[in-house]
């Protein structure tokens, strides 16, 4: 299969004026102007394949937007090469601009006085969709997202929820091979989250678009994401399945138990049986919880043990956090160099 | 003392702020300057043909053309954006939290942008001296005196103009809209397109009624010794007349205006 | 191609419409608009009609002849704001990074740039303007012939054009100057005030200046002086249409030479 987008090499590196303050600094600048580099990205390379759901992560700062802003011809990269579906974005920006959607957290791209219904018109004869495609994608929407309620307000009137349901709609009414998501979800509420994860994946899984999300929100990768591409300092760290990572990294694993009479349980009868297992007795007894390698000893033994030993009332099995994995490879990322599962 | 002392403070940081947005004043003043250097070039076409126009020489009517440039540029757009600014964006209703008069914080601010107004003013008069080549100069000190107790009433008159057109923006949203019609009144009745002795004599009459002569005509007047000795000290007196008339009318505005606070809800 | 440009000018118009109805929600606003702009451009009138009072022609124009030069400056700059204010906003666009929208749609970023606003003030400059052309070309006898009507007719659009691709141009210096405050282009708008009235009045420096760096003395004198048959400047006023050509080819240049170091700023 052919890749959809390749990037290879990019590097974005934006000049900023170096100004001393005041009147004489503006004057000094003027005739002899000073300019700092800053790499925002740094020789990247990734390939992603169509139908794809990928999470573009890294902290802030790190050009996980520069980079999508370069995949959808916003910005001009420095050097590298970038192919969408077979076409450069900044040197044929309307070509592939009729490929894509993109939606950024932050902003809309909803006409502000106008009602919803009137921007989405418009965006139909933007991207010359046909009436018929335009008709049955709105209904589509209006069912899943629930937009009836707003479709008559304009984007300033209605809630931040509601835009972001509408500028979901709107980034897709023209079928877009790809989807770029730049923090969708920041700031909304936990149905309206779940609600719009729900939307990405059906359209990720039924219509075959290839998604690549940025986020800060664990949650929405876990949903989403089946890939997951780290960058840090604008260079690639990691680039790999997302379950492949939590196998990887989150090797350790506790189990809650709650326990009706008070436990009285030795460390050294636990370490005896399974060697490396930690122990935490809280609640004067009648809570504790096991830590322990999951490789090296399995959850169904720890389970019996603790069964034989006293009266379990409930048991939970804490999974392995994506966000301490994802924290785990910042930290051994101190060479910044590439991991390798 | 201390009442007064807030004042100074907010005439300061209007002042740094105007010298922040240097750039802002430096268009507003170039726009004079390209307005007032095609006045130049028509007016030298004309004289070119006639030795004196109205009663005006040539000479003289560059002396015009200066003191017009240097009333309109004092107390320029800036000022009269920060009025209506802060009752569009609701900061007014911080304002009347603060034991502060709305009237005079504002005078304060006003006055305090308009020195680096005349500054930069002053800098652009001196070109425009050197590419006029020879203009008319009042020909004693205490004209030169009368001249500029004059300009400061002026300044007084336009910021009570200023102030209450300002205080429009209490009925509509329109910032641009009420300073462009403010300003269409003001230069045309002020004498800042043409001296108002060259008007027809209805229309000039009309404006010896109005408060808007003592903007222009009449530091101009002034300067040009057209109006001298005892007349000039009459007219000086009229201006500050007009400017506690603006003063008081402004205060009026204002307490009708406030009301309205309650219906926007600040 | 021919597909194309109706394609643009279909979506040109659905834009304006869209900027209509919300200008329709605040309808007091736009009310002012148009009347305070349109008193604020009869100072200069009573300007010119003051000095004719007393004098009967200057540098050899007369009274109607200077209105005509006037009121083309007033026509085409509220043709040009009513139909392509949306250059102002390129300043505020490219500093908050919202020039973002325009670039992820299959339309060009200049339609789009152009058609974000309506300039309801330029109704009335477009009003006052013609009434005083109307008048004044009434009072000129003029000798119309067909072939002098479709010039005329060439001359007022190509001054539309003129007068329009400065405006991008000078607002596309946003791209270099990286500064929310950045004046430049309204210091090139303030030159076109020395187009009202003949250039020929003016000194070399300044007639340079207005015929060949900022070339606004093609918006109003240079098509005026053709049509009157005035001295040695009607043969520039022929060159008014390569002038907006060359003008528009300019601002788009400009604009996309631009374009390639817009950073996308102010998330």
């Amino acid at each position: 299969m052919t890749p959809l987008i390749i990037v290879d090499d990019l590097t974005k590196e934006f000049l900023h004026a170096v100004k001393k303050p005041g009147l004489t600094g503006s004057v000094r600048h003027l005739l002899r102007p000073e300019y700092e580099k800053k790499t925002a990205v740094d020789r990247i390379s990734f390939s992603i394949d169509p139908g794809e759901s990928v999470a573009y992560v890294g902290p802030n700062g790190a050009g996980k937007s520069t980079t999508i802003k370069m995949l959808t011809g916003i910005l001009v990269p420095t050097g590298g090469k970038i192919l969408v579906n077979g076409v450069i974005p900044y040197k044929q920006r309307i070509e592939n601009a009729k490929n894509i959607g993109a939606v950024f957290g932050q902003r809309t791209q909803l006409w502000w006085d106008l009602p919803v219904r009137e921007s989405l018109s418009l965006l139909k004869a933007i991207y010359e969709i046909p009436e018929r495609e335009y008709k049955r994608n709105l209904e589509l929407f209006t069912d899943i997202l629930n937009l009836g309620e707003f479709l008559h307000l304009p984007a300033r009137k209605i809630s931040l929820g509601q835009r972001m349901r509408a500028d979901l709609a709107a980034s897709l009414l023209h079928n877009p091979k790809v989807l770029y998501l730049d923090e969708p979800t920041i700031g909304l509420d936990v149905s309206v989250k779940a609600r719009i994860r729900q939307f990405i994946k059906q359209v990720n899984q039924e219509s075959g678009t290839t998604i690549l999300l940025t986020t800060h929100d664990m949650e929405d990768i876990e949903d989403i994401c089946k890939r997951l591409l780290i960058i840090d300092q604008g260079r690639v760290i990691f680039d790999g399945e997302l379950q492949a990572v939590k196998d990887a990294f989150a090797q350790e694993r506790t189990i809650h138990f709650e326990v009706r009479a008070p436990l009285h349980l030795a460390e050294d009868a636990l370490h005896n049986q399974f060697p490396g297992a930690a122990l935490h007795i809280q609640n004067e007894g009648s809570h504790c919880s096991i830590q322990f390698n999951r490789f090296h000893l399995a959850a169904g033994e720890i389970i019996e043990f603790m069964m034989k030993r006293s009266d379990v009332v409930d048991i939970h099995i804490d999974e392995p956090s994506i966000e301490l994995v994802i924290r785990q490879i910042y930290e051994s990322n101190l060479n910044n160099q590439r991991i390798i599962v | 003392m201390n009442a007064f002392r807030k004042y100074i403070v907010l005439g300061k940081v209007s002042l740094q702020n105007a010298m922040a947005y240097r750039s802002t004043f430096l268009i507003s003043l170039l726009a004079g300057f390209v307005l007032v250097m095609s006045q130049f070039y028509i007016w030298k076409a004309i004289y070119s043909k006639h030795n004196e126009i109205g009663g005006y020489s040539w000479d003289e009517m560059k002396a015009y053309l200066l003191i017009m440039f240097i009333t309109n540029s004092l107390l320029s757009w800036y000022s009269e954006m920060a009025i209506s600014q802060k009752i569009l964006d609701g900061s007014v209703a911080m304002d009347l939290l603060k034991p502060l008069d709305f009237q005079k914080a504002r005078l304060a601010e006003t006055m305090g942008a308009s020195i680096f107004e005349s500054i930069l003013g002053a800098a652009l008069a001196s070109i425009i001296i050197i590419i006029f080549e020879g203009i008319a100069s009042p020909p004693d000190l205490l004209t030169w005196l009368l001249f500029l107790v004059s300009l400061l009433a002026s300044a007084l008159i336009k910021f009570g103009i200023i102030y209450i057109a300002g205080l429009f923006c209490f009925w509509t949203s329109n910032p641009y809209g009420v300073a462009w019609v403010r300003a269409a009144i003001t230069n045309l009745l002020s004498g800042a397109i043409v001296p108002l002795t060259l008007f027809p004599r209805w229309l000039e009459s009309v404006t010896a009624y109005l408060p808007f002569r003592g903007v222009v005509f009449v530091p101009a007047s002034i300067f040009l010794n057209r109006i001298n000795g005892q007349a000039a000290v009459q007219e000086i007196a009229i201006q500050l007349l007009w400017a506690l008339f603006l003063w008081l009318a402004g205060r009026m505005i204002w307490s009708r205006a406030v009301r309205q606070i309650t219906i926007y809800g600040g | 191609m021919i597909a194309k440009w109706v394609k643009m000018l279909l979506l040109y118009v659905r834009f304006m419409k869209a900027n209509l109805i919300a200008l329709l929600e605040y309808r007091l606003d736009m009310m002012i608009m148009i009347f305070s702009s349109a008193l604020i451009h009869l100072l200069g009138l009573v300007f010119l009609w003051v000095i004719y009072q007393r004098v009967p022609d200057i540098n050899g124009w007369g009274l109607w002849e200077v209105l005509v030069v006037y009121a083309m400056v007033y026509v085409t700059e509220g043709i040009s704001s009513f139909l392509f204010e949306g250059s102002w906003m390129m300043n505020t666009l490219v500093n908050k990074g919202l020039l973002d929208n325009f670039l992820i749609r299959p339309v060009s970023p200049i339609l789009q740039i152009l058609s974000s606003r309506i300039g309801v003030n330029g109704i009335g400059n477009i009003l006052i303007g013609t009434a005083i052309l109307i008048q004044a070309v009434s009072h000129i006898s003029m000798h119309w012939t067909i072939p002098k009507i479709i010039m005329a007719v060439v001359l007022l659009v190509s001054a539309i054009i003129i007068r329009s691709s400065i405006k991008l141009a000078s607002n596309s210096s946003v791209f270099w100057t990286q500064n929310p405050g950045s004046s430049f282009p309204f210091m090139i708008h303030s030159i076109g005030e020395f187009a009202k009235y003949p250039v020929s009045i003016y000194n070399t420096v300044i007639q340079g200046i207005v015929t060949v760096v900022v070339p606004f003395a093609f918006v109003s004198f240079y098509p005026a002086a053709y049509l009157f048959d005035k001295e040695v400047f009607r043969y520039w006023g022929l060159l008014t249409p390569v002038v907006a050509i060359y003008c528009a080819i300019g601002a788009v240049t400009i604009f996309n030479y631009g374009l390639k170091r817009y950073e996308s700023a102010g998330n």
